[in-house]
């Protein structure tokens, strides 16, 4: 038993560490987040340049920018599978789980590299600064858990149909909107410096967001997959 | 035949008396015109419809998983076409109401808006998915897939929303039944209201019926147009 169970974690690694290799040779996803936050990003810092926003107005102004550049990305995970044609090869080499973790593993991963990047330029170009550093670690793993957790599936749906870049935005925005309206709460008082009390509601219910939506994706995934 | 004739004599006793009797508020504790209260009438059971469609779209998109029957899709596809009207409609005198009683036709802070505004977001995707998809049994499981993805997220908002919106809500709560159990409206306006109730549910399963029976007779043409 114990031998299986290492034994899946190490095929979902495989999925996730060839996702990583293909990424490193045509730098395609990657390329497309990074210069997308970043357009959003100096587009944002010129039109706030020439006043202070709140901090209230700061927090949603950051998940907007991680919200749609994540959204620029994340279907190329199974698009790219489609239009070069290994969908079927993958199919073959392993089962529906194994391809799921290992897919949600590289979004992760997009997503990480994605707010180490964008987190500093946020801080130095609009001159604001967290007030509490742990509500917004907070608010950035639980909410890059619920992004990539989420759009996973979303990202194999619209991989199958005849528009995918803009059905994928359009899919993805009533399914992550409970999870906008809670991570804005949490980064906001992470911007004011609240206690723990303001931000114990939206935190649990991102919490059980993650994992409900995670297990969902989980328990449908066959179905989309095996289409 | 009868039952034309029935949701013909109801609805139309429903929409004359709507306008005829007194209005359902007290004017002491109506923030408008008290005329204006007598949109709900027609209000809250099209809200009503547009739950109930929305409802049995993810349980005839759960029973298609299940059995891979192309009539559920069939019956799903036509329940969310239903209820996206319904809830255009719900839309439309919600609005009304409120430019009546509070002065504006939209209003952010208010509950009720955002999510009857998600659910019109949740339809438009869904058809904007399914007009994606060439291959109808492709079509089907998707979109089977994803009104439950919906459907969970939807779950998500109304247990989310109030939390971070506790008390802001202007919408009249005053439940049909009190807690007791006892009917708090008097005897002529709930008559009214539940035979306008019923009559929209009628209305709303006889629209089913045939559009699904329509479908039904399309399909069959196409597959024997092959």
């Amino acid at each position: 038993m114990r031998n299986d169970s290492v034994n899946w974690v190490s095929r979902v690694l495989a999925v996730t560490e060839k996702d990583i290799v293909s990424e490193f040779r045509t730098r395609y996803a990657i390329n497309a987040i990074l210069m997308f936050a970043l357009v959003t990003l100096t587009v944002i810092s010129f039109a706030v340049g020439a006043f202070s926003p709140t901090k209230e107005v700061m927090a949603a102004l950051f998940w907007i920018i991680l919200f749609f550049a994540a959204m620029s990305g994340l279907a190329q995970v199974f698009i790219k599978e489609e239009e070069s044609g290994t969908a079927l090869a993958l199919k073959l080499a392993s089962d529906g789980t194994v391809i799921f973790f290992g897919k949600l593993l590289f979004n992760l991963a997009l997503l990480f590299a994605l707010t180490v990047i964008v987190v500093p330029l946020f801080i130095i170009l609009l001159k604001t600064e967290p007030a509490n550093w742990l509500f917004f670690l907070y608010a950035i793993l639980l909410g890059n858990i619920g992004l990539a957790g989420a759009t996973t599936i979303i990202a194999a749906i619209v991989s199958k149909a005849t528009i995918k870049g803009a059905l994928f935005t359009v899919l993805s925005f009533p399914v992550l909107m409970p999870l906008l309206i809670a991570v804005i709460e949490i980064t906001k008082s992470a911007f004011l410096g609240g206690v723990f009390k303001d931000i114990a509601a939206p935190m649990q219910l991102l919490v059980a967001y993650d994992v409900v939506m995670i297990i969902l994706s989980y328990l449908l995934f066959d179905f989309v997959w095996r289409q | 035949m009868i039952w034309k004739l029935l949701i013909f004599l109801a609805m139309s006793f429903v929409v004359v008396m709507a306008f005829i009797t007194p209005s359902p508020m007290n004017p002491a504790n109506t923030l408008g015109p008290v005329d204006v209260y007598r949109i709900f009438y027609f209000h809250v059971p099209q809200s009503w419809v547009a739950t109930l469609a929305f409802l049995m779209s993810m349980f005839l998109s759960i029973r298609f998983l299940q059995t891979k029957n192309m009539a559920f899709d069939i019956k799903a596809v036509t329940a969310n076409r239903l209820g996206l009207m319904f809830a255009i409609l719900a839309t439309v005198t919600g609005s009304i109401f409120a430019k009546m009683t509070w002065g504006e036709f939209w209003n952010w802070s208010e509950i009720r808006e955002v999510s009857i505004f998600i659910l019109l977001i949740i339809y438009g995707a869904y058809f904007a998915l399914r007009s994606a998809l060439p291959d109808p049994d492709q079509r089907a499981t998707l979109s089977a897939v994803l009104s439950i993805i919906f459907a969970v997220s939807a779950v998500f908002l109304i247990f989310i929303l109030p939390r971070i919106y506790p008390s802001f809500s202007q919408h009249p709560t005053d439940s049909v039944v009190d807690k007791s159990g006892k009917l708090t409206m008097g005897g002529t306006v709930s008559l009214i209201f539940f035979t306008s109730l019923a009559v929209f549910t009628a209305l709303f399963v006889w629209i089913y019926d045939l559009s699904v029976r329509l479908q039904n007779i399309y399909e069959k043409r196409l597959l024997e147009d092959k």
